[in-house]
């Protein structure tokens, strides 16, 4: 192994280990599960506002879920459900949780992000 | 009947009708004002439910739009406008999520309300499509039934104003017969009464002038004076009623009346009656005073007021008549007025003691006659001491 060879195999290294260590606990934790699933997570995130609407009411749902999913409390379709299974308890800790529940929340909440057309001439 | 019953009405009664009128007054108005309060709001009422009916339609097609957007979301993100109304939808903790109109502050615990002559819905959703528990509709208001309905409340206003108005005359004219009926009866009592005294009374005055007095012995004649006195005073009640009831009827004469001539025939009229309670008259009358105007009417007055001075005289009292160029004075050493009975004087019934007969009516005619005339008539007074009643034009 030359020496050029081993510099880029560290460099690619701690590229890696900065990466993950920047990267959140919910690109980490949800996303690397979720992205396995052929259901996208934004799916669950706008049926969670359709359900309960209001930033504080989607996010104790969401926590609620999480921590403690059940079969009643969900809000996919049974199929759905059926076709993956009631998902694990997370393993997060209620820090970690809360902040993997706001990233998710400021991802793809509606707030700002709706564009206005200019009023009719 | 002989006069209108208006004209029969006291003063004080006319207040009490008056104030009657006004309480009536007050509650038709008052009436009114709710009546147009609640048709005002009855109509507004009628409008915000057809605009309720309207918007609600409306609402139903901006959901189905944001039913639509909330499933595109990931690639359509353009707010659906309508150029019907303008649009905004809040989160169930009342936070905007977008709006296409500034105003800051909705109503939330309405459906529908005009404000800043907008319209105002609000749609609560079933299904929170993008978070959105309200939607809120804002359109222009039409306000052109405000003027209509004013116009209707003005009109039906005024008519119902009147009808009431007619109403209550008929309830005052209701309530007013039984009095009228009672002066009617008075006053044709009073005048068939006088007309039957009238005879009687003419042919005691002209006997007793007839007699003979220089044949008769001394007691006999001071028994025909005092029978005189009284006939004298009987006719002057009778002058008083008749001209009562048949004032505002009788049609005067005017004529330039020597004042000074008659003052003296009237002193020497009542002169028996006030030597007999020993009342010294001085006099100070000037020459040639006269005056345009009905000499019975003139000479009533001048007897009410001559009379009055005798009659509310002590026993050898004074009077003092003076003539002058623009009054006449006839000033008492009687018994005087009270101060706080000043202003009543004049009102008919009215008697400044009530130890002394009559009726109360002496000034009232003299008043009359000096409001035909526009003479002035000025009483002051003295209690227990003097009374002078001053008559200037
Ligand atoms: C071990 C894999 C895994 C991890 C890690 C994971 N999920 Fe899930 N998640 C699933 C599966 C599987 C489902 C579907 C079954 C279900 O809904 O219970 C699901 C469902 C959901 C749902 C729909 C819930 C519902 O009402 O049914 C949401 C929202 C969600 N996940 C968010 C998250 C978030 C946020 C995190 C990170 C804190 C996360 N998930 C971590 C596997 C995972």
């Amino acid at each position: 192994m030359d020496k050029s060879k081993s510099v880029l195999v560290v460099t690619i290294f701690i590229f890696m280990m900065v990466k993950s260590f920047a990267s959140s606990i919910y690109e980490k934790n949800c996303l690397s599960c979720h992205s396995k699933m052929p259901v996208k997570i934004d799916k669950f995130f706008y049926r969670y506002l359709l359900k309960y609407s209001s930033e504080m009411r989607v996010k104790e749902a969401l926590v609620d879920y999480l921590k403690n999913p059940k079969k009643e409390k969900s809000v996919l379709q049974e199929e759905l459900l059926a076709r993956f299974g009631v998902k694990k308890p997370t393993t997060l800790n209620d820090k970690e949780l809360k902040e993997a529940v706001d990233e998710y929340w400021e991802i793809y909440k509606v707030f700002d992000k709706l564009k206005g057309t200019p009023k009719n001439p | 009947m002989l006069k209108s019953w208006d004209t029969n009405l006291l003063s004080s009664e006319k207040k009490t009708l008056f104030s009657f009128f006004l309480l009536y007054l007050f509650f038709v108005l008052i009436l009114l004002f709710i009546l147009g309060y609640l048709y005002y709001n009855f109509q507004k009422d009628l409008v915000l439910q057809k605009y309720r009916i309207e918007l609600n339609r409306l609402a139903n097609e901006q959901v189905f739009r944001l039913k639509r957007l909330h499933r595109n979301f990931d690639k359509q993100r353009v707010y659906p406008r309508d150029k019907r109304f303008e649009s905004a939808i809040y989160d169930s903790s009342f936070k905007k999520i977008f709006s296409t109109f500034k105003n800051s502050k909705i109503d939330f615990n309405r459906v529908i309300y005009i404000k800043n002559k907008k319209v105002y819905y609000i749609k609560e959703l079933e299904s929170y499509y993008l978070g959105t528990k309200y939607l809120v509709l804002q359109v222009d208001e039409d306000d052109s039934w405000v003027d209509r309905a004013l116009k209707n409340m003005l009109l039906s206003g005024v008519v119902i104003f009147f009808i009431m108005m007619v109403f209550g005359y008929f309830l005052l004219w209701l309530m007013l017969k039984p009095m009228r009926d009672a002066i009617e009866l008075l006053d044709r009592f009073i005048k068939d009464t006088t007309h039957e005294l009238n005879t009687p009374i003419n042919a005691i005055m002209s006997n007793i002038e007839m007699l003979e007095r220089a044949n008769l012995d001394e007691k006999v004649v001071k028994k025909i004076k005092r029978i005189d006195i009284a006939a004298r005073t009987v006719s002057n009640l009778y002058q008083d009623l008749t001209y009562l009831t048949l004032g505002h009827k009788i049609v005067s004469y005017d004529e330039m009346v020597d004042l000074k001539k008659l003052l003296c025939e009237r002193l020497e009229y009542f002169s028996l009656f006030s030597k007999s309670k020993k009342i010294k008259i001085k006099t100070e009358l000037k020459e040639g005073v006269f005056l345009k105007i009905d000499i019975k009417k003139v000479t009533k007055l001048i007897d009410n007021l001559l009379s009055n001075a005798i009659k509310y005289n002590r026993v050898s009292g004074n009077i003092k008549v003076t003539l002058a160029n623009n009054f006449i004075e006839i000033a008492d050493s009687g018994m005087g007025i009270p101060q706080e009975k000043l202003k009543f004087i004049t009102k008919r019934y009215t008697r400044a003691n009530e130890s002394v007969g009559g009726f109360g009516i002496g000034l009232n005619i003299v008043m009359m006659i000096a409001n035909e005339y526009d003479l002035k008539v000025e009483i002051t007074s003295k209690e227990g001491e003097w009374t002078k009643v001053k008559v200037f034009w």
